[in-house]
């Protein structure tokens, strides 16, 4: 019997060894390539994307201030819970229950909702966002009385704030739910102002908590820069609150806009529009009655007329929006006239009330129909005559005038630090006659604001077309700077002499010619008057009657610093001219900045009558020192009380007063109490407004065309009605009334 | 003999073989039958030691990568205790060694009349299990309190045992259906009906293809394994049809680890591949699995070949797969060269069932084939299966001192 191993034994044993190494471990080598050397990248990614837990580090967005550091726009820590049903036990009903109830009565949420979705599996399930730190403080709370550790997370995120609400809602822009810039220079500077998101990765293991090795990366984020701007709070908000004003006087329907720009620098010292929006809650429609007006459409309309709404409030129209200069424009055709030389300040022209540029056309009529008659290039100016300023356009000719108009900037973008800055629409070079014609008072070509008080800028500055700018210095949160916004000139359009004997004329254009009501005393307003018909629904000029009217001028004209332009868009008042609704807010504005901005005065004799004398002390004097001291100053006295000695004294010393003003004195406690009604100026001349002034123990200041003998008191800063304190100064605004544009 | 053949390989016409000058394979062995007595421990020649350095260093990497790959799952579910499992298996790997040692001291001729009583002790033992209380659903240990004991493992070695002494005494009549098949049939029908019941399906499949190794070796007509062959085929294609759709769906969880059907888990599978496609080429280093920090279900037991593929690469694992295949070409080899026909059978059983059990798994671990429960030679943990998986590999070590084999 054989014991030992047969052949057939030995070659079958061969066989199973043979299939066991090559097909069985030769199959798991296989296997093993395929899964680690082949799919294992992704295999791998699988594998991590279980064990890591990324979380996002919030960057703060950086504020943004104003240019004395007064913050616009800031972000404020806020939190996000977030759900991670992975780490629930499903089979736990009760912990379920507590949690859904739990969290929906500290959050205000749908307890139901909560419980099913404590049923998922995943691990990140945005509950809440924008909590609040005190609401945060209750959920850690509720966290940690109920043991819940992984199973509800807080992260921190930030929420925008703007402290001063619709406050230049426009140019500051807003934020979407992400924090992302939407609108404004939030948008604009974006990418300064979102900074960096952190990320924070730690291994967990698959009941969710730290692995014990070390496994944690964390990057920082790194918060956003702060703008600071050249927006100036104060002049913003005597901006705004003008533009209000006139909007409310002139049943303004289509919103208006106002810039305050600082013609050596390009500075925008201030920039609303009105008809905007709280960028608290950017997706409300501002606008009450429209609101009402959405609420009442068919339900399938609401959609798109909110969504209309919404751009409208948010769009910027002093960029954004193009219009016929109109009159305003007459500046840029009178510097191009006196830097070409085809006429001077004596230059004459005869007006008839209408004129034919181009033999075989139609005539043009100017606005004054019965005609200017003869005058020369500066009362043609002071009178807005149009056929004058045709006849210089018919001088310069086409290829002149489109060079000029080229170089002051009105075929191109400002590049202003804001979004949505439209392109002009305009005649080229081969522009006909007749088109010259039209355009050189300013129709028929369409700019937006900011280019037309850029242009007026270069006028007034001895011919520089600078970059008009929002943003002054991109900062850290250390104070370090990242980018500061130099003042870019980008060429010179006329020569200074050019600039200084057009700012002479607008000059007396604003003292005394049709933009007078713009005019305040010592501070030397240039300034021109627009009114300028809007394009129907049919796209034909004038075809629905619609206006805008616009005021554009600088001071002081002698030392040009700040230009302003305001503008509104439909009024449908008792009047429609640029001269007549634009140019007293104008005057109420510059009124109201120029002293702020430390421009100086300087009072012509003529206006030395009408201006204030500073009030002397006469506090501690008795009644008949201080009468005397008072009258040696040409204001009037009125006493309160019936002691004998001042204790008090309104207007407060060294403040000015009118000349021919009253200061009331105070002889004791009891009298300081008192408080007169402010009288209704409007619609009173001058001498009548003094006169009630006088009679109340107030102070009148004046502003606009109050040396007109045809204007009226148009506004006051103190209501009618309202209850005052003795010799308190009321500013008032005279207008003329006329029909110029 | 000079050149040191035995007379048993001329017969059989074994391919010349090299046997060391200095070998001498005991006289008192040679020629010997197996009925002659011996003594329990006569015998003398040494032992191979490439073969127990391979099963050394199986054992101490098994060892390593247990602890590695328990111990965050023993930290989370024993208290706290990282060593709960390394603990345990260090002790029964230096009592299996123990036993290894000893066993391969033991005459392995003994196990002739043994053969019956461990195939109807493993029976007795299969019959307990499936009247105790079931453990996690199913019948499969019997617990004898610190230890349980698992009667399919015993089960496997009354099979090896059963075809090594009835094909070494009855091997002329091997291919005849009556002495070939038959027999065999039965003793198939009840250890694998036994198992099957607990229900054990991997040890199932595991002992019918253990019986079907032997049988080939053994001489068994190949038409045989055909017939087989296509009746499994036919019941697989018929089970995966008419049975709901219970099986087509595991089929497709297998297909789609990632995407499986509703009613089928596919976790354990994906969590594997995830750790086995992590390690890459080079491995996340010892030590460094992720998925072992309780992604990978019960990461010492069946699917401790994906941390080993995730701490020590493609590299490491192919290098411990060589380990393997050495393992296996020197257990055959050395079987090959065993003196009689019973010792070459069963260490050939032997050695290969450990082949078996290693390519399943693997095949599991990287979802070559379907998941189901096969422990890892050397590195699962599981004290009973260990310890009796060393002295299965001592019995190789006693047959591998009366082989004929070259020594180094």
């Amino acid at each position: 019997m054989a014991k030992g191993t047969t052949i057939k034994m030995w070659r079958r044993t061969l066989i199973v060894l043979i299939v066991m190494v090559v097909l069985g471990f030769g199959l798991i080598v296989v296997s093993l390539i395929r899964l680690q050397l082949v799919d294992g990248a992704e295999l791998q990614k699988a594998a991590v994307d279980q064990q890591l837990r990324d979380t996002t580090i919030s960057a703060q967005r950086g504020t943004i201030y104003d240019r004395n550091m007064k913050p616009l726009a800031q972000s404020a820590t806020v939190w996000k819970v977030v759900l991670a049903p992975a780490y629930i036990d499903k089979e736990d009903e009760t912990l379920r229950r507590t949690i859904s109830t739990g969290l929906a009565e500290i959050l205000e949420l749908d307890a139901e909702d909560i419980y099913e979705r404590t049923e998922g599996t995943s691990y990140y399930d945005v509950l809440k966002t924008k909590v609040e730190t005190d609401v945060k403080d209750r959920v850690v709370q509720f966290i940690e009385e109920n043991d819940l550790g992984n199973a509800i997370q807080l992260q921190e995120d930030y929420k925008r704030y703007y402290p001063f609400g619709s406050f230049a809602s426009t140019i500051l822009g807003f934020t979407g739910t992400d924090g992302q810039g939407l609108a404004g220079l939030e948008a604009y500077y974006d990418e300064y102002l979102s900074g960096t998101a952190g990320r924070l990765v730690t291994a967990k293991n698959a009941v969710g908590t730290d692995m014990p090795f070390q496994y944690e990366q964390k990057v920082e984020a790194q918060d956003g820069y702060n703008l600071v701007l050249t927006i100036d709070e104060v002049v913003q908000h005597y901006l705004e609150q003008a533009l209000e004003e006139g909007i409310a006087n002139n049943q303004v329907e289509n919103g208006a806009t106002g810039i305050v720009m600082n013609v050596n620098t390009g500075e925008i010292v201030a920039m609303a529009v009105k008809g905007d929006y709280d960028p608290n809650n950017p997706f409300i429609v501002a606008d009450e009655e429209e609101r009402a007006r959405i609420a009442e459409l068919p339900e399938e309309e609401q959609q798109a007329a909110t969504t209309a709404a919404l751009e409208e409030q948010w769009r910027n129209k002093a960029v954004s929006d193009t219009y016929f200069p109109g009159s305003v424009f007459k500046m840029v055709t009178l510097s191009m006239a006196l830097e070409e030389n085809v006429a001077n300040e004596e230059t004459v022209f005869t007006c008839t009330g209408k004129y034919v540029p181009v033999q075989g056309e139609r005539a043009i009529n100017c606005h004054n129909t019965s005609g200017h008659g003869t005058q020369t290039l500066v009362e043609g100016t002071m009178n807005s005559c149009n056929p004058f300023f045709i006849y210089l356009g018919q001088l310069l000719g086409t290829e002149t005038f489109f060079d000029y108009f080229e170089a002051f900037g009105f075929t191109e973008k400002t590049g202003i630090d804001l979004p949505g800055e439209s392109q002009s629409i305009y005649h080229d070079e081969d522009m006909t006659l007749m088109d010259l014609a039209v355009e050189s008072f300013g129709q028929n070509f369409s700019i937006t604001p900011i280019q037309m008080i850029t242009a007026c800028a270069a006028i007034a500055n001895g011919g520089y077309l600078v970059q008009p700018h929002v943003v002054s210095q991109i900062v850290d949160n250390d104070g370090n700077i990242i980018e500061t916004a130099d003042t870019t000139v980008k060429r010179q359009v006329i020569s200074e002499e050019t600039s200084e004997r057009v700012s002479k004329i607008l000059q007396e254009n604003a003292t005394s010619g049709t933009a007078k009501n713009g005019y305040v005393a010592g501070y030397r307003i240039a300034g021109k008057t627009g009114t300028s018909e809007k394009i129907g629904a049919d796209g034909k000029v004038g075809s629905d009657d619609t206006y805008i009217a616009s005021y554009c001028g600088f001071a002081p004209a002698d030392d040009p610093q700040y230009a302003v332009l305001v503008y509104f868009d439909e009024p449908t008042g008792s009047s429609y001219y640029g001269s007549a609704v634009a140019g007293p807010v104008f005057a109420k504005i510059m009124n109201e900045i120029l002293p702020y901005l430390n421009v100086e005065t300087k009072y012509t004799e003529d206006e030395a009558g009408s201006v204030g004398v500073s009030a002397p002390n006469v506090i501690g004097k008795t009644v008949s020192e201080a009468t005397n001291e008072l009258t040696n100053n040409g204001l009037k006295i009125l006493v309160k009380g019936s002691g004998d000695t001042v204790i008090a004294q309104a207007p407060d010393p060294g403040s000015s007063v009118p000349s021919g003003g009253t200061v009331v004195v105070y002889t004791d406690e009891a009298s300081m109490n008192q408080t007169v009604a402010v009288p209704d100026f409007t619609n009173r001349s001058l001498s009548d407004v003094n006169y009630l002034a006088s009679q109340a123990g107030l102070n009148i200041k004046v502003t606009g065309a109050y040396n007109s003998s045809a204007a009226t008191a148009r506004t006051q800063d103190y209501a009618a009605g309202e209850q005052v304190e003795p010799g308190t100064i009321i500013t008032v605004n005279f207008v003329e009334e006329d029909t110029v544009r | 003999m000079t050149n040191g053949r035995t007379g048993a390989d001329r017969r059989s016409g074994m391919p010349p073989k090299k046997v060391g000058n200095g070998t001498k394979i005991p006289k008192d062995h040679i020629g010997k039958k197996i009925k002659n007595k011996v003594n329990l421990f006569s015998v003398r020649a040494g032992l191979d030691i490439p073969f127990l350095f391979i099963v050394l260093v199986l054992v101490s990497i098994g060892l390593v990568m247990l602890f590695s790959s328990s111990y965050a799952y023993a930290y989370h579910n024993y208290d706290g205790d990282s060593f709960y499992f390394i603990k345990r298996q260090a002790i029964f790997a230096v009592l299996g060694i123990a036993g290894m040692i000893a066993i391969s001291y033991f005459d392995y001729h003994h196990f002739h009349k043994l053969t019956i009583p461990v195939l109807i002790g493993s029976w007795i033992l299969l019959g307990i299990v499936l009247v105790l209380p079931a453990t996690q659903g199913v019948h499969r240990w019997i617990n004898l309190g610190p230890v349980s004991l698992q009667p399919s493992e015993i089960a496997k070695f009354a099979l090896i045992l059963w075809f090594a002494h009835f094909v070494s005494v009855n091997f002329r009549k091997m291919n005849t259906f009556k002495v070939g098949v038959l027999p065999h049939l039965f003793i198939l029908a009840v250890t694998v009906g036994l198992v099957f019941i607990e229900p054990h399906v991997s040890a199932s499949i595991i002992l019918i293809l253990i019986a079907a190794i032997m049988m080939f070796v053994g001489g068994v007509d190949k038409k045989w394994f055909i017939i087989a062959f296509v009746i499994v085929a036919v019941a697989a294609l018929l089970f995966l049809t008419l049975t709901d759709h219970y099986a087509s769906d595991r089929v497709a969880g297998w297909l789609n680890p990632f995407d499986p059907p509703e009613d089928v888990d596919t976790w354990q599978t994906q969590q594997s591949l995830m750790a086995i496609g992590s390690g890459g080429f080079f491995g996340l280093g010892f030590g460094q699995s992720r998925q072992k920090y309780l992604y990978l279900p019960e990461p010492q037991n069946d699917f401790i070949f994906a941390v080993v593929c995730e701490e020590l690469g493609f590299i490491g694992a192919f290098l411990i797969i060589i380990l393997f295949v050495l393992l296996i070409w020197r257990g055959i080899t050395l079987s090959l060269r065993a003196k009689d026909k019973f010792g070459m059978l069963l260490g050939i059983g032997l050695t290969s069932q450990v082949g078996m059990q290693v390519i399943l798994n693997i095949m599991v671990v990287t979802n070559t084939i379907p998941n189901t429960g096969i422990s890892l030679p050397f590195f699962s943990y599981g004290g009973t299966s260990l310890i009796i998986l060393l002295v299965q590999m001592g019995i190789v070590l006693s047959i591998s001192r009366t082989s004929a084999v070259e020594r180094s």
